[in-house]
């Protein structure tokens, strides 16, 4: 009966109502906004964030990449298509003579990076990528090496009588976490 | 004459006057409203346009300016021309009555003119209802003629929305019409006057607490805001009523809806909270100051307005939208019997105990 009548009563007088809305004012007097004004102020990246992919250097500016295709084979979505060649004079050298991203497809879950045996391809922190124009988005070899080249200052060391075959993982990322396989 | 051209000049400056005054006050509530959900639901609201964002109105109002004019096809061209100046006309006529200030007449080259009131009509506040009764037209016109099942629901729900709540409305003023003996909206302020007490909402001898209740909820309900948006409910309808149109006549139907909560708020604050008279005789100009009385009027009505204007932004942030049947169950077998049982009872107290007329 008692039970009855406290409801009856917080029915007419609207007590939730007047609930809710002492929260909502409460809002507003201890204003604290969680928005980030984004193209201003921007979020900080946690230190694994998957970014755009880049293809890199040695630092004396020859590309790592071997064109063995794994990435190729690696990938889920197709994303990457290299074509290699032999190195002219060396036959026991090859390249990737043509290499093409399409990133559109992309799902940036860095299978590519972990099958790459000599480290010649990276995950940068670039995700700003929005285009009008979705062909800008098929990714060819100089463009990919561009975005390494900034997004990679520091270079791996090519060492003296190093096989281009063999892989020396994170030799000059120390700052990054080592590879897990 | 020349009395005739000077009262008609007159009467065309005070029109601009308030009508600029009521669309500027459109341009703030926009912005306002947006701003305040915002901060209430730990957001920021528009901060890109201008510092702070508070030149975001001018900016929609310039995109709606340039926004391509569509009338879809198979749309009833007349009359979906039409609906938005038959949503927006009534809104803005109201003000006609709306004393925004104390009864002065001032003379001016010879002529008695009212300064605050743009004509002291002696049945304003059923001019009101029956202009506000227009304006469901052009709702219910705009959704039929545009060709589109969401408008058309949308009309159809407004149209029911709309009668059953102004109903509510309707019969939640006449307690205050009978305690004050006039439907002239002067009349009724001055006879508010005095201490806070004398405000109809706590007036004896029985105070209209119900029928204030009863009218805020109601006109909420009857302007079509949240949380009774049925009519535009954008999850279910994508926009109501106005899901086809676009550039100007969107903006009408947009200014029709911001200058139907003005109109409400200040018949809300003119009926039952006094108008311009302040909540104590000390707290506006008075003595030495006796001529500024005016400002301190407008002031406490201003006041009073925005008062209501808020609610309807903290109700917009704080309440979803109720479902149909609730609400029509709400409307008539909830607020009707409230309003009924107040005339009533409001009837037989001024009779027992008169008020001093």
């Amino acid at each position: 009966m008692l039970n009855h009548f406290k409801t009856w009563i917080k029915t007419i007088t609207f007590y939730e109502i007047l609930v809710g809305m002492k929260a909502t004012l409460m809002h507003l007097l201890h204003y604290k906004p969680i928005t980030l004004q984004y193209p201003h102020e921007k979020r900080i990246l946690p230190d694994s964030y998957r970014g755009m992919l880049a293809l890199l250097r040695y630092d004396d500016g020859t590309e790592k990449c071997v064109g063995c295709d794994l990435c190729e084979a690696a990938c889920p979505s197709r994303v990457i298509k290299v074509i290699s060649a032999e190195v002219p004079d060396e036959p026991t050298k090859r390249f990737a003579n043509e290499y093409y991203m399409d990133m559109t497809r992309c799902l940036f879950c860095g299978l590519c990076v972990q099958a790459c045996p000599v480290d010649a391809l990276g995950m940068t922190r670039e995700y700003e990528w929005a285009v009008y124009d979705k062909r800008q988005l098929l990714l060819n070899k100089p463009q990919l090496l561009a975005i390494g080249d900034r997004a990679f200052p520091v270079r791996e060391k090519k060492l003296e009588l190093q096989h281009p075959n063999v892989a020396f993982f994170n030799v000059a990322f120390k700052h990054l976490p080592p590879k897990v396989s | 004459m020349v009395e005739v051209g000077i009262k008609i000049g007159l009467s065309i400056t005070q029109i601009a006057v308030v009508m600029g005054v009521v669309l500027l006050t459109v341009m703030f509530l926009t912005l306002a409203e947006r701003k305040v959900i915002g901060w209430m639901q730990d957001r920021m609201g528009p901060m890109e346009v201008g510092p702070y964002g508070i030149l975001q109105p001018i900016a929609d109002g310039l995109k709606l300016f340039f926004k391509e004019d569509i009338v879809p096809a198979g749309a009833n061209k007349f009359l979906f021309s039409l609906a938005p100046i038959l949503a927006l006309v009534p809104a803005l006529i109201g003000f006609a009555v709306i004393p925004f200030g104390p009864n002065l007449t001032v003379e001016i080259f010879g002529v008695q003119f009212q300064p605050f009131v743009i004509s002291d009509i002696n049945i304003g506040i059923l001019y009101i209802l029956a202009f506000t009764s227009i304006g469901a037209y052009g709702i219910i016109l705009g959704g039929w003629a545009s060709n589109s099942k969401y408008s058309l629901l949308g009309g159809l729900r407004a149209a029911a929305q709309v009668i059953s709540y102004e109903l509510n409305v309707g019969l939640a003023i006449v307690g205050v019409i009978l305690l004050a003996g006039s439907l002239s909206l002067v009349k009724i302020t001055e006879a508010q006057s005095g201490w806070f007490w004398n405000w109809f909402i706590f007036a004896p001898p029985f105070p209209q607490l119900f029928a204030f209740v009863v009218y805020v909820i109601s006109s909420v309900a009857e302007t079509n805001r949240m949380p009774f948006d049925l009519p535009e409910a954008e999850s279910e309808l994508v926009a109501g009523f106005f899901t086809e149109y676009s550039g100007m006549r969107f903006a009408f139907f947009f200014l029709a809806e911001y200058a139907n909560m003005i109109l409400v708020s200040c018949i809300a604050a003119t009926l039952f909270l006094g108008g311009w008279n302040a909540p104590a005789p000390f707290l506006q100009f008075h003595g030495s100051l006796a001529n500024l009385a005016w400002a301190s009027g407008v002031f406490w009505f201003t006041v009073k307005v925005y008062f209501f204007l808020f609610l309807f932004f903290w109700l917009r942030a704080t309440l979803p939208r109720l479902r149909y049947d609730q609400l029509m169950r709400f409307g008539w077998k909830v607020m009707l019997p409230i309003a009924l049982g107040n005339i009533l009872i409001t009837a037989i107290a001024a009779y027992l105990f008169p008020v001093g007329k």
